[in-house]
C-alpha cells in the first residue's frame, strides 16, 4: 500500500477478450483525480460523461466515465467506472497508465471487501454477490439476489435480536434483582432458548437446499452392463456425449455432463456397468462407479427390462432405498407392474423421467423462490456454533446453573451469529472470503 | 499564596479517595470544601454497595481506598444481593448510619498529616498556558499546585427544585459553585446539565412499623474491607411499604406542578432511578410501587423512603407519603427535591481521568456524568493515583475492561461519553465472569502494592487471602474420584449419588442436587479427601463460595479469559498522543468521532460508537507502520542507511 492509508486500486470488471465494451473500475481517494487528468475535464457525479482519455503516449480511447463520490458508491469510497471499447489492448493501456499514476492492481474481491469494510453491505450479502456472478440458472440467480437483498442477513438479524431480547431479560434479572419485578422465570427461559434454537435449526436446515441450489447437484446413473446408461445420458443432454455400443462394458471411466433440471444445475454421471470382471481397466471403472454412487445426491438405477432384475440389482436397491429404479428397453419387454419404464428405441418415458427428476429435485434440493438460504460452509458453521452455545445454555439453565452462566452462553451465541453477517474482529475470515472472488467485482 | 502538591476541590466520596491516596503517598494536599463538617456526607440514600456497586467498593478496597472501611464502620445492615448466584453478580450492600459514615471518612482524612482542609468556595482554576497551576477562592486567596482534581458532585451551578420553588445549591441547605464552570468552559470543554433527585425523609417516631413488612439483613454481616474482621455495630431492620392507586391519582392530577413535567427542568435524569412521578407516568398499569423504609442511623431521628424520589410540591409529597401503610401519620422532616447541575462530557478526558491536552487537571465523580457514591469514589481513587504518578513521574494506572469494573467504568465514560447519569451494571462488563466480587485482591491488590499504595497490614492481609484461596483451589481442583467399590459406595450411601465414571469435584458441583456442605460433612466422617478438606478450613464462608464457584464454572471462566486475551492485542496497539486521524479512506464523520474521543489504543478506537471495520483496519495499518518506525528511529546511529 502507498503511504497515504487507503490506496487507489484498479481492475477490469469484465473478462479480457474482444467484445463490444469493456468496463474498468477505479476505487480510492485518487480515483476521480486520475481519470479527470486522463480526460482533461472534470466529471459530474453519477452522470455518464463522454470523454477522450489521453496520456503522454497519446489517446487511449473514446470512453464513457461515471463517477461515484464517497460514501455514495458501491464500495463507499470514491469510485469511477469507465466503459471502453472492448479490446484487451485498450483495457491494458488504461490500466498501465493508471498504475503509472500510482494506482495499484486490485486483489481478488477487493472492491467487495471495501464495500464490506465500509459497512455498505454485510458478509452474507458479499457472498451473495459471489453466488450471483457464479449463477448458471435463473433459480440460482434468484436465490443469490434474495440473499444479496439481505434476506439471509435479515433472518439472522431477527434471530439475533430475539436472542438479545432474551439476554436483556436475563440481565435485568441480574442487575435489578432488588426490584419488585419478575423479568423471566426459569421455565420461560428454557422455553425461549428452545424457541430461538429451533429458529437457528431451521435456518441451518436450509443449507442442504442452499448448497444444492447454489452449487448444483450430481445425478449418478448406475446399473449392470448394457442396461442403457450411456443411451440415457445422451438422451437427457440431447447430444451423443457417450459412446454407445451393444458390447457390455463399453463405458469404463466416469462421464459427466451438466444440464438444468428444476432450476438447478444437475451434473449427470455415466458410469461403468456394475459386474465382476477380470479386465483391470473395467474393474477400476466399476470401483469408480460405486464411489460415485456414494457421492451423488441422486442415483438412477437402470435395469434391462428384457433381462429382468438380477439378484445383484435387488441387493443394490435394497441397500440404496433412495435410488430411483428405472426399467429400460421396454420395447422388448414391459416393466414389472408399478415400476417406471422407458424405451430409447421408441423414445418413450424420457419426458416422464425428467418430470420425475424435476419433482424430486424441487421437493428435496431447490430453495423455494423468494426464500433465504444458507449457501456455504462458513455461514453454516456460524449457525452451528450458535446452536451449540444455545444447547449449552439450555442445559445450564435446566441443571440449575445461575443466570450469569446462562447469560455467558447466550452472549457468546449472539456473537457467533454476528459472524454470519460479518464481525470486525474476524479479519482472517474476511480475507478468506474475499480471496474467493475474482478481480473487479 | 499557599503552595501544595495537589488540590482536590470537593470533599465527597470522590474527593475523599483522591485526597487520601495522594497525601498518604507523601504529597501535600489541600482539600477545598464549602463545609468541613460535610466531608463524606451521604447526599441521598444511606447505603453503600448493591448490584455492581458492591464490586466497585471491593475493588476500591483492593486498591487501598477508604470506602469499604468507612462502610464497615458505619454499617447497620448488611445484605448480599443475588446471594444465590455466583460472585460475578453478587452485590454486597450495607445500610449505613449516615453520621457515622461521614465521621469515619473525616477521621480517616484527619489522620493524614499532609492533608489540609481549606474551607471556602473554589471560584476559578488558574492556568499557565495549558497547565493547571492552582485555584482561586471566592474570597480572592489563591492556592497553587501542579495538580488539581475537581470532584464537585452536584455543586457546579447546582439548582434545586421542589415543586414550583427553585433555589441555588448543590444539596439541601448548602451553596453552589457558580463560577467554576466558566473556568472549565474557558478550556474549550463542553459542559451539559444533568438532574438527580432525592425522596422525602420522615420522622421515625411518626411511623407505625407494625403496618410494614420488616426486611432484616443477613444473619452474619459480611464486611466490605479486608481490614475488617467483624461488624460490631448493632444491626437494624428496614421495612417495606407500598404506594397505592390513590397516591398515583394524586400525582397524575398534580403533574403540571412537577418540574420535570412543567418544563421547569429539561435536563436528563437517571432512567434506572426514576422519580415516583416518572414511575407513575411510565408504568401507568402498575397499581403500586414498592417503597423501602430505611433507617438513616442508629439514633438518627429520620427515615429514608427509598423509591419515591420526587420534586413534586410539598403538599403533594405529603399526600403521597401519608397514603402508604404505616406512614398515615408520618411527619415529614425534609421534602424531597431534584437538583440540576453542570457536568463535563467525559469523552474529553483520557483514561487516567485527566482532561486531555491540559496538564495536571483531573475530574472525578458526578462531574463526569456518573451517579452513585461508589462510581464517584472509584473515579476519585483512580484520578488520585494517576495524579500521584504524574507528580512523581510514574506510570499511569489504567485498568482493563477484563481486569476491573473500574476499568469498564472509566473506559465507558471516556470512550462513549454519557448523556444521562451513568450507573454501573454488571452487564456492562463483557467478561463479567472474570470480575468476581471475591477475586478483587488477586486482580488488583498486586497492582496497588507495587506502587506502594497498600500499607503493611492491608498488604499482608491481601497476600494471605490470595495464598489461602489459591491453595484451596489447587487442592480441591485436584480432587478426583474413581468409581472403585469403596468410592462408589461412599457416594451412594452418604450422598445418594450414583458414581459410574471417574469424576472431579468441579464436575460434581455441576450436578443438580450436589451440595458442598453435605459432601464435606460426609467426607469428614468417612475420611475422604482429608487434605482438601483441611485446606478449606482456613477459608471464610465467602472465600470458600468463591473457590467452589470457580471450580464449578471453570470452563466458562477460561473461555472468557481466552476471549479477553484475543482482544488484548488491539489494546496494546497504542495510538500516540497527537496522532493525526485525518487519513485518506477515513471518512470525515469517523475523523470527527476519533478527534472527539482521541482513543489511546486501537481497542478503544474500535469501541467508539459508529466505528467501521474499514476505519479500524486503516488505523491499524498506520499504527503498525509508526510502531516499526519507532523501532527503526531508535536503532543505533551507526546504521543511518536504514533510517527513514
Amino acid at each position: 500500500m502507498s503511504g497515504s492509508g487507503l490506496d487507489t486500486i484498479v481492475a477490469p470488471a469484465t473478462p479480457l477478450g474482444r467484445s463490444a465494451l469493456a468496463l474498468v473500475r477505479i476505487d480510492g481517494p485518487r480515483a476521480l483525480e486520475m481519470i479527470e487528468q486522463l480526460a482533461g475535464t472534470t466529471l459530474a457525479e453519477r452522470v455518464a460523461s463522454r470523454v477522450t482519455l489521453t496520456d503522454d503516449d497519446g489517446p487511449i480511447d473514446d470512453a464513457i466515465a461515471i463517477s461515484y463520490v464517497a460514501p455514495r458508491s458501491f464500495t463507499g469510497n470514491d469510485l469511477v467506472e469507465v466503459s471502453l471499447h472492448g479490446s484487451p489492448a485498450i483495457v491494458q493501456r488504461l490500466i498501465a497508465s493508471l498504475l503509472a499514476r500510482g494506482a495499484r492492481s486490485a486483489e481478488a474481491g477487493e472492491f467487495t471487501e471495501r464495500a464490506v469494510m465500509n459497512g455498505k453491505i454485510d458478509l452474507a450479502q458479499a457472498e451473495a454477490i459471489g453466488d450471483l456472478i457464479a449463477s448458471r440458472t435463473a433459480l440460482q440467480g434468484k436465490l443469490a439476489l434474495a440473499n444479496l437483498g439481505g434476506m439471509l442477513s435479515r433472518e439472522a438479524e431477527e434471530i439475533r435480536s430475539a436472542l438479545l431480547d432474551l439476554l436483556m431479560r436475563l440481565e435485568s434479572a441480574l442487575d435489578f434483582a432488588d426490584e419488585d419485578i419478575t423479568f423471566i422465570s426459569r421455565e420461560d427461559l428454557v422455553r425461549e432458548i428452545g424457541r430461538v434454537s429451533s429458529r437457528i435449526e431451521s435456518l441451518e436446515s436450509t443449507f442442504t437446499r442452499g448448497r444444492a441450489t447454489a452449487a448444483g447437484i450430481t445425478l449418478v446413473i448406475l446399473g449392470r452392463p448394457n442396461a442403457g446408461k450411456s443411451t440415457l445420458l445422451n438422451m437427457l443432454c440431447g447430444t451423443e456425449r457417450a459412446i454407445v455400443t451393444p458390447i457390455p462394458g463399453t463405458t469404463r471411466d466416469l462421464l459427466r455432463e451438466t444440464i438444468e433440471i428444476g432450476g438447478l444445475p444437475v451434473t449427470l454421471v455415466d458410469t461403468a456397468g456394475l459386474r465382476e470382471t477380470d479386465d483391470p481397466v473395467e474393474s477400476i471403472g466399476v470401483t469408480r462407479a460405486r464411489d460415485a454412487a456414494g457421492k451423488g445426491e441422486l442415483v438412477l438405477y437402470l435395469i434391462d427390462a428384457s433381462a429382468g432384475a438380477t439378484r445383484e440389482d435387488l441387493e443394490f436397491l435394497a441397500a440404496e432405498p433412495d435410488a430411483i429404479e428405472v426399467y429400460t428397453k421396454t420395447d422388448l419387454r414391459e416393466a414389472p407392474p408399478g415400476k417406471f419404464g422407458m424405451s430409447a428405441v421408441r423414445r418413450e418415458g424420457v419426458n416422464e423421467l425428467l418430470e420425475l427428476l424435476e419433482s424430486r429435485i424441487i421437493d428435496a434440493f431447490a430453495v423455494p423462490e423468494g426464500s433465504a438460504a444458507v449457501t456455504n460452509e462458513r455461514q453454516l458453521s456460524a449457525l452451528r456454533a450458535a446452536h451449540l452455545l444455545l444447547s449449552s445454555a439450555s442445559e445450564a439453565s435446566s441443571t440449575g446453573s445461575t443466570e450469569e452462566i446462562v447469560a455467558a452462553d447466550l452472549r457468546a451465541a449472539a456473537e457467533a451469529l454476528k459472524a454470519l453477517t460479518g464481525d470486525i474482529s474476524r479479519q482472517d475470515v474476511l480475507l478468506a472470503i474475499f480471496s474467493k472472488f475474482c478481480i473487479g467485482k | 499564596m499557599k503552595r501544595f502538591d495537589a488540590i482536590v476541590i470537593g470533599g465527597g466520596h470522590a474527593g475523599a479517595e483522591a485526597a487520601r491516596v495522594l497525601s498518604r503517598a507523601g504529597q501535600s494536599v489541600a482539600m477545598v470544601t464549602m463545609a468541613a463538617d460535610a466531608i463524606g456526607r451521604m447526599s441521598c440514600n444511606p447505603a453503600i454497595g448493591g448490584l455492581a456497586k458492591g464490586h466497585l467498593v471491593r475493588e476500591i478496597d483492593a486498591l487501598g481506598g477508604l470506602m469499604a472501611e468507612a462502610t464497615d464502620a458505619a454499617g447497620i445492615q448488611f445484605k448480599v444481593l443475588n446471594r444465590s448466584k455466583g460472585p460475578a453478580v453478587q452485590g454486597p450492600r450495607a445500610q449505613c448510619d449516615r453520621d457515622l459514615y461521614a465521621t469515619a471518612v473525616q477521621k480517616t482524612l484527619a489522620a493524614e498529616p499532609l492533608l489540609e482542609v481549606v474551607e471556602g468556595i473554589a471560584a476559578a482554576l488558574l492556568f499557565d498556558r495549558k497547565k493547571v497551576t492552582g485555584v482561586r477562592m471566592a474570597d480572592g486567596t489563591e492556592l497553587s499546585a501542579r495538580v488539581v482534581i475537581v470532584t464537585t458532585g452536584t455543586f457546579l451551578r447546582g439548582l434545586m427544585h421542589s415543586g414550583e420553588q427553585k433555589s441555588v445549591g448543590g444539596r439541601w441547605g448548602e451553596a453552589s459553585s457558580e463560577s467554576l464552570s466558566d473556568s472549565l468552559r474557558a478550556l474549550g470543554l463542553r459542559l451539559g446539565r444533568l438532574k438527580t433527585g432525592t425522596p422525602p425523609r420522615v420522622l421515625k417516631e411518626s411511623a407505625d412499623f407494625s403496618r410494614m413488612e420488616p426486611q432484616p439483613g443477613d444473619a452474619v454481616p459480611r464486611p466490605f474491607s479486608i481490614l475488617t474482621d467483624s461488624i460490631t455495630l448493632p444491626q437494624l431492620s428496614c421495612w417495606v411499604t407500598y404506594t397505592s392507586s390513590e397516591a398515583h391519582e394524586l400525582i397524575r392530577k398534580n403533574l403540571h406542578r412537577a418540574p420535570m413535567y412543567s418544563g421547569q427542568i429539561d435536563s436528563v435524569g437517571p432512567r434506572y432511578c426514576p422519580s415516583i412521578e416518572d414511575k407513575v407516568v411510565r408504568f401507568a398499569e402498575k397499581e403500586r410501587h414498592l417503597v423501602f423504609v430505611e433507617p438513616e442511623g442508629i439514633d438518627h431521628p429520620w427515615l429514608y423512603l427509598n423509591g419515591i424520589s420526587t420534586s413534586l410540591p410539598p403538599d403533594v409529597q405529603e399526600g403521597v407519603v401519608r397514603s402508604m401503610p404505616g406512614l398515615e401519620n408520618a411527619v415529614i422532616a425534609r421534602w424531597g427535591y431534584a437538583v440540576e447541575y453542570d457536568f463535563v462530557n467525559p469523552e474529553q478526558l483520557d483514561a487516567t481521568l485527566k482532561v486531555r491536552d491540559v496538564g495536571g487537571l483531573y475530574l472525578a465523580g458526578q462531574i463526569n456524568g456518573t451517579s452513585g457514591y461508589e462510581e464517584a469514589a472509584g473515579q476519585g481513587l483512580i484520578a488520585g493515583i494517576n495524579a500521584l504518578e504524574f507528580l512523581r513521574g510514574g506510570d499511569p494506572l489504567i485498568l482493563g475492561r477484563d481486569e476491573a469494573y473500574l476499568g469498564v467504568l472509566i473506559d465507558d465514560l471516556v470512550t462513549l461519553g454519557t448523556e444521562e447519569p451513568y450507573r454501573m451494571f454488571t452487564s456492562r462488563a463483557e467478561h463479567r465472569l472474570l470480575l468476581g466480587v471475591d477475586s478483587v485482591y488477586e486482580r488488583l491488590s498486586p497492582r496497588a502494592a507495587s506502587r506502594g499504595l497498600l500499607d503493611d497490614e492491608r498488604r499482608r492481609r491481601t497476600e494471605s487471602r490470595v495464598a489461602r484461596t489459591a491453595a484451596a483451589r489447587a487442592k480441591l481442583g485436584g480432587l478426583e474420584f474413581l468409581p472403585d467399590r469403596e468410592t462408589t459406595s461412599f457416594f451412594e450411601s452418604e450422598l445418594g449419588l450414583p458414581l459410574t465414571a471417574p469424576t472431579t469435584l468441579g464436575k460434581l458441583l455441576q450436578r443438580p442436587g450436589f451440595e458442598w456442605d453435605a459432601f464435606a460433612a460426609a467426607a469428614r466422617r468417612a475420611g475422604v479427601a482429608p487434605e482438601a478438606l483441611e485446606a478449606t478450613i482456613a477459608l471464610s464462608e465467602e472465600e470458600l463460595e468463591g473457590v467452589l464457584s470457580g471450580l464449578r464454572y471453570a470452563g466458562y471462566v477460561e473461555k472468557q479469559a481466552r476471549e479477553a486475551e484475543k482482544l488484548r492485542a488491539d489494546e496494546s496497539l497504542r495510538i500516540p498522543v497527537g496522532f493525526a486521524f485525518q487519513r485518506p479512506g477515513i471518512s470525515r464523520e469517523l475523523v470527527e468521532k476519533l478527534e472527539a474521543v482521541r482513543p489511546a489504543s486501537l481497542g478503544q478506537a474500535s469501541r467508539i460508537r459508529g466505528m467501521t471495520p474499514a476505519g479500524i483496519s486503516i488505523l491499524r495499518m498506520h499504527l503498525r507502520r509508526s510502531q516499526s518506525g519507532t523501532i527503526r528511529a531508535s536503532a543505533p546511529a551507526a546504521a543511518p542507511e536504514i533510517l527513514g
